[in-house]
């Protein structure tokens, strides 16, 4: 029957009601059997809400207690990236010397060398694809949770300039959110950040493509990633590939580096952060192949400003643009990352250069008593006495 | 708006409830406006032209019906050739452009080639078709013209087939609207059932096998023969699972409401042989073809020749359907040979079989057709997913060269998502096998009671979840 011819007989019978349409006998009328099965289909349609809302309640029940069991083998790792950032966000590291920067950072400064050749601890916490303003909550969330180093080394890049457009791999984060220093920035370049701290799953799901949720819930199981990460140092064990001959040749007439006026204000509060927690800095230009030194037309630019940085705040400014083998790709993974050969043999020119630094320009404290960090999974970490 | 997005996770139910909570006489109204707005969220102003191919066919229809004779059949005319202008703007101007400007060159004239910056409206070509098959339906008598305007564009503009299909016909849509929809327990699980099928094929397998098509193909000339290989089974499956997992979701979200569309694949990877292939893959497109470009034409009422004529053009309308580029025209053509020759080898393909023993019954049989038939479609899709033909070539022709396994991955694809993707592929084959032989299965799950169906389908959805890739991507079939 259509539906007003429901409605007119429906009227007609208002207040009627009726058990069991099946019930009724052949010949009853249409409508009768229309109001009953009305009464029918509204119990169906409870029937339906409830059981959507039964499986939703048990959707968020699952995603919840899966978000937490992925957020606390996570929490508990000691290898890899995860493994930094725990001992990082627990206080465990208390370096005295610190590098901080980008991918070129992480793979390309050996602390191990650092601290053989000048006696001091050090840590790397570079992260990669990570711009100054990342780089800078990185270090201001050390700084919350660790002794201050007597030094930090940053990095520097011809991109050193660009201010974040999109987070590289947000889910490295994602354990940390509930972090100040980390919370902040990430909010402020990524507003929808807020799905990956408060929706379950969110953070571990649309927004990893590495899938680290598997490396959470392995850790409840005992399984974990083999270690590659040395004193937070990761090295390249890699050849030098045709990528910067496709590079070179997708781009002809070179490339430019952006100056965001957001990345010259990063690097100038790194620059306060540190001198308000008494922190000599330095800045480090780390080895670049030669040739793409060539490619970048905004070169001078960049450096013209990073000159000026540092002259304005007297931050030493050790430029290895020129290193020995900047021309040698023996050395490179590729035109901007040192391999691992490459970063030993930088590592051991800028210890030399730092062990002179450190003896022109003494701590204030003196009569250090320095232990030696066996290893960086979770022994006892170095504690400079003053 | 993507089906595989928040904005219709918090749209979708909206509308459901609101559809169900309404009365009969409104409804029709809620599935326009939100039809409206599911348009609208990819680029508004192109509602206008959307309304405008609508406004054309439904006067059309109303004065086709009430015409005879020659009247008839240029209002027909009319229809279609304007329907169509509006289609070939927007999808094959550049194509055509540069097309005629290669043509010139080719006799010595140069011609400038100014291309029009027009973007694609979404789901163009799948309303035009829907359009004319009702004008054309109308025409032949086989459906009488809806006078309602609102009804009518809903019809064109329903939002679950708007963008990619299924292609319907106007006999199995349009009175759908005018029935009253109660709410069905069975209709709305299946639909969301269907739904989380369609999210599996799209979030876990097509995006996933994505990441690695799109780097080899992106590239060819720096990857090796294995990761051709892979690259091209992995399209295979990557545009399977896209598309009929919309389709699915499409299916799903109109069954929650209440209505029943066309089935539009039917494993067509389990085929054995091209035609069955055609007749299983994108079947709303393929019909449509077949009712309104092939039969027209003679279909095969008429001699060999003219008969392997009409499919070499129907296939080749149909490559380029898809889209405005000469690897689609050839694709189509080359699926079209596959078709010829299967027809003209059909006997003597036979007469070798039985000469060898091997009956139709027979296993042995059945896994060669089976396996001749899908390489057969691989070589037809690197045509259809390389850049040019150019590249095709390439691919073609490197497939077995250089393998490397130690040189397996690329650049988006990580190697630890290889097997996952192998998995994926081996997990919609045998579920597709396990709903094949539902019955089954379903008792299986029916036994369980309700709250630990529900456990159960809630732990199902969560591994979709956790396992799915949420790129940004679009469907596949929204750039035709």
């Amino acid at each position: 029957m259509n539906q007003n011819a429901f409605d007119e007989s429906r009227g007609a019978l208002a207040g009627e009601l009726v058990d069991d349409w099946r019930s009724l006998p052949e010949g009853e009328p249409a409508a009768v059997r229309a109001l009953a099965e009305e009464q029918e289909r509204g119990s169906e349609g409870w029937i339906v809400l409830r059981s959507l809302v039964f499986f939703l309640l048990i959707l968020a029940a699952f995603a919840l207690g899966l978000n937490g069991l992925i957020t606390l083998g996570l929490w508990h790792i000691k290898t890899g990236q995860y493994g930094v950032s725990n001992r990082m966000i627990r206080g465990e590291i208390n370096a005295q010397i610190v590098i901080n920067g980008s991918s070129r950072a992480l793979s390309g400064f050996d602390p191990r060398i650092i601290q053989a050749t000048t006696g001091l601890t050090a840590y790397n916490i570079g992260r990669n694809g990570s711009q100054t303003d990342m780089q800078l909550a990185v270090l201001k969330t050390y700084l919350e949770h660790n002794r201050k180093p007597e030094i930090v080394i940053q990095s520097l890049d011809s991109f050193s300039f660009e201010a974040t457009r999109e987070v590289y791999n947000p889910a490295q984060y994602v354990p940390y959110l509930y972090d100040r220093e980390l919370w902040t920035p990430l909010r402020r370049i990524n507003p929808g950040i807020w799905k990956s701290r408060y929706v379950p799953l969110y953070g571990y799901v649309v927004d990893d493509m590495s899938m680290s949720w598997v490396l959470g819930l392995g850790e409840l199981v005992g399984w974990s990633q083999r270690e590659d990460y040395f004193l937070g140092f990761n090295p390249r064990p890699l050849k030098w590939t045709d990528e910067f001959k496709s590079f070179r040749a997708a781009n002809p007439n070179g490339v430019d580096w952006p100056i965001d006026e957001e990345g010259k204000q990063s690097l100038e509060e790194l620059i306060q952060v540190c001198r308000a927690h008494e922190v000599k800095l330095i800045f480090v230009y780390a080895p670049e192949y030669s040739e793409m030194q060539k490619l970048t037309r905004n070169r001078s630019e960049v450096f013209r400003d990073l000159h000026d940085l540092s002259e304005r705040y007297s931050v030493p400014l050790w430029d290895y643009s020129d290193w020995r083998y900047s021309a040698e790709t023996k050395y490179f993974q590729n035109s901007q990352h040192l391999n691992e050969e490459g970063a030993q043999v930088f590592s051991e020119d800028l210890s030399n250069r730092l062990q002179g630094f450190i003896s022109a320009n003494p701590f204030q404290s003196n009569g250090l008593q320095v232990r030696a960090i066996a290893d960086d999974r979770g022994v006892e970490t170095n504690l400079a006495k003053r | 708006m993507l089906f595989n997005s928040i904005e219709f996770a918090i749209f979708f139910p909206i509308v459901v409830a609101l559809f169900y909570i309404l009365p009969q006489r409104w409804r029709v109204h809620l599935l326009l406006g939100a039809s409206c707005i599911f348009y609208m969220a990819f680029i508004p102003a192109y509602i206008a032209i959307l309304f405008v191919t609508i406004l054309i066919d439904y006067v059309a229809g109303i004065y086709i019906e009430r015409s005879e004779g020659k009247r008839k059949k240029a209002l027909l005319l009319v229809s279609i050739v304007s329907t169509c202008t509006v289609l070939a703007v927007f999808k094959y101007m550049n194509f055509l452009t540069s097309s005629f400007s290669g043509l010139a060159g080719l006799f010595g004239w140069h011609l400038s080639n100014a291309a029009v910056n027009i973007i694609l409206p979404v789901g163009l070509s799948f309303h035009t078709f829907q359009s004319l098959s009702y004008v054309v339906e109308v025409y032949r008598g086989n459906q009488k013209a809806e006078r309602n305007f609102v009804v009518y564009a809903t019809y064109v503009m329903f939002f679950p087939q708007l963008v990619a299909g299924p292609i319907e016909r106007p006999q199995n849509l349009l009175h759908q609207f005018r029935e009253w929809h109660r709410v069905n327990y069975v209709n709305i699980t299946s639909g969301l059932k269907r739904m989380a099928w369609g999210f599996f094929k799209k979030l876990v397998v097509a995006d996933r096998l994505a990441l690695y098509v799109n780097d080899v193909y992106g590239s060819p000339r720096s990857h090796n023969g294995l990761q051709l290989s892979i690259g091209t089974l992995f399209f295979a499956y990557q545009i399977y699972c896209d598309f009929s997992g919309y389709s699915d979701i499409a299916i799903g979200a109109a069954q929650v409401l209440g209505f029943k569309l066309m089935e539009n694949f039917r494993t067509p990877y389990h085929s054995l042989s091209v035609s069955e292939f055609w007749r299983r893959w994108h079947i709303s497109l393929s019909t449509w073809f077949k009712d309104y470009v092939y039969i027209p034409l003679g279909g095969r009422r008429v001699g060999p020749v003219r008969y392997a004529i009409n499919i070499l053009i129907t296939f080749g309308i149909s490559g380029l359907w898809h889209g405005a580029s000469w690897t689609y025209v050839w694709w189509g053509l080359l699926n079209g040979v596959y078709l010829v020759t299967g027809w003209l080898t059909k006997e003597w393909r036979d007469r070798f079989f039985g000469s060898i023993g091997l009956g139709e019954e027979t296993v042995m049989r059945k896994g060669m057709m089976w396996a001749s038939t899908f390489l057969l479609t691989c070589v037809a899709w690197i045509v259809f997913r390389a850049k040019s033909l150019k590249d095709a070539w390439y691919v073609f022709s490197h497939l077995l060269q250089g393998w490397n396994i130690h040189q397996i991955k690329t650049e988006q694809f990580f190697l630890r998502q290889l097997p996952i993707a192998f998995a994926a592929i081996l997990i919609l084959e045998a579920c597709q096998l396990w709903i094949q032989n539902r019955d089954s299965a379903t008792s299986t799950f029916a036994k369980l009671p309700l709250p630990g169906r529900l456990a159960a389908y809630a732990a199902l959805v969560l591994l979709v979840v956790m396992f799915g890739i949420y790129r940004k991507t679009q469907f596949i079939y929204f750039q035709f």
